[in-house]
């Protein structure tokens, strides 16, 4: 997925969200599209595109077999070794309310972040590997 | 004479043509026999500057070379004026006009909207005693056969999706008719997408879909129609319910657009994991009558009047609506208001 516009036409966003996401996946689809929206600001359309991956990275999450009961916990090496992820200011905050009995929707309701976002910043730190969802 | 000013002048359609400043240089009989000698004055105050901005006349001589039509009120009664030539020649640019009265046919569409005003409107009371009485008996604390309740259930979400085509057909007659007004009052959109949220998470409850809010509480105000956006965003919300599937998610979010400190717009999404659009079809999603090709996972059509009446709720705020979508991933309607402020 090219980030840099060539001419005045759109690229054909559909096609190549859907290709990326086949090929390389949610996260790098992501932040392919978050380049691509710095190239085309005016390009309505591409912010309803990143919604979508979104969409889709939250609902993976949500798609464990306990939903929003499922208890997140923080992974050994985030334990012995949390230096080595650099989590921004969000994402701290959010570790600190992991305590391993929490489920996904109390750490809604304690989370300062709107319902969407919290679960995303779940699943970003579930793929880094800094929590696990045990089954 | 020539041939051609002998067929102008008799032709049964009033034709004049008219100069930027109102001044006419040619008139045909029936624009005589229609107009009378009070032309002259009402061209000139067609022309005249009115608060910062031309009149109707102005606009035939700005316009590139398309054909220009629009209805003037002209002594009471309504004309459709069309440009049927621009006259670059001479040292006075000038057009030549047709006139068409509308009066009848205007007068015609008048009544069938009022008509479908009261229609519906009749539809409404009865449907909204019927919605109050199932959700009384739902709610009462009675134990009602699994059976029955399921039943109830199923009136309940037909009456809510009859109440929806309803309320549709009452905003598209407005619309048409040209009475669709948007309120200038403070609009919180962070209240517009909470409200609209709460009132459909017990659809997505039922439907076993996520429904999840993406936007804080420091979403700036706009001016407008609270009432309105509401009805919009959750027209989307319903929309997008319809084609989620079970442990799909639809998301209700809020973006700002800022410049420098200062808010612009806000960019409303509501996306849903449903099977999406085909590519071919995206482009046509807000026109009216049009209907995806997809079908709803949860059955019934709708008016089609649905996503073009958002459409014309955001234009008239100010703002454009765009869709993305990607086949068997999901969907994203996004709606861009701008950020308007109360005059001091």
């Amino acid at each position: 997925m090219s980030a840099k516009p060539l001419s005045n036409s759109k690229p054909d966003w559909s096609r190549l969200i859907g290709d990326s996401l086949k090929h390389h996946g949610v996260w790098h689809t992501y932040a392919k599209l978050l380049e691509a929206r710095s190239a085309y600001p005016g390009d309505l359309s591409l912010r309803g595109y990143v919604e979508i991956v979104r969409n889709t990275i939250v609902r993976d999450f949500l798609a464990h077999p306990k939903g929003m009961q499922a208890v997140p916990k923080l992974s050994a090496e985030f334990m012995s070794n949390f230096d080595r992820f650099n989590l921004n200011a969000q994402e701290g905050y959010l570790v600190s309310l992991i305590d391993g009995r929490l489920d996904v929707s109390k750490l809604i309701l304690l989370s300062p972040f709107d319902p969407f976002n919290t679960v995303f910043i779940l699943a970003k730190l579930q793929a880094e590997r800094a929590i696990t969802v045990p089954q | 004479m020539t041939t051609s000013r002998v067929l102008l002048d008799h032709l049964p359609q009033p034709i004049a043509v008219v100069t930027e400043s109102g001044g006419v240089d040619y008139k045909n009989q029936a624009f005589d026999e229609t107009f009378g000698s009070d032309a002259a004055q009402w061209l000139k105050e067609a022309a005249r500057a009115v608060a910062g901005e031309r009149g109707w006349l102005h606009g035939f001589f700005v316009e590139g070379d398309d054909l220009r039509t629009i209805d003037v009120e002209i002594e009471g009664r309504v004309y459709r004026v069309d440009r049927i030539l621009r006259v670059t020649e001479g040292e006075t640019p000038a057009v030549a006009l047709s006139f068409e009265d509308v009066t009848r046919e205007r007068e015609a569409e008048q009544a069938k909207s009022d008509f479908t005003a009261q229609i519906v409107h009749d539809l409404r009371g009865p449907l909204s005693g019927i919605q109050g009485t199932l959700e009384f008996i739902l709610s009462a604390d009675t134990k009602l056969d699994t059976m029955y309740a399921d039943l109830l259930q199923e009136a309940q979400r037909e009456s809510e999706r009859m109440m929806n085509l309803i309320n549709e057909i009452l905003d598209f007659s407005k619309i048409e008719s040209g009475n669709f007004v948007v309120e200038q009052e403070p609009v919180r959109v962070a209240g517009v997408l909470k409200r609209a949220v709460r009132s459909l998470q017990s659809v997505a409850g039922r439907d076993e879909v996520f429904l999840l809010s993406a936007h804080g509480r420091d979403v700036p105000q706009i001016i407008g129609s609270v009432e309105k956006l509401t009805q919009a965003v959750i027209n989307l919300i319903s929309n997008s319910l319809k084609f989620t599937p079970q442990k799909g998610l639809v998301s209700v979010g809020a973006q700002i657009e800022r410049k420098g400190d200062v808010a612009e717009a806000i960019v409303i999404t509501v996306t849903d994991s449903g099977m999406g659009i085909k590519a071919e079809e995206l482009q046509a999603v807000f026109e009216k009558y049009k209907q995806s090709g997809t079908k709803s996972i949860r059955g019934g059509s709708g008016t089609g009047l649905g996503l073009y009446i958002v459409k014309q709720v955001v234009e008239a705020h100010g703002g454009e609506v765009s869709v993305a979508s990607v086949e068997g991933v999901g969907t994203s309607m996004v709606l861009r208001l701008p950020v308007r402020r109360a005059a001091a």
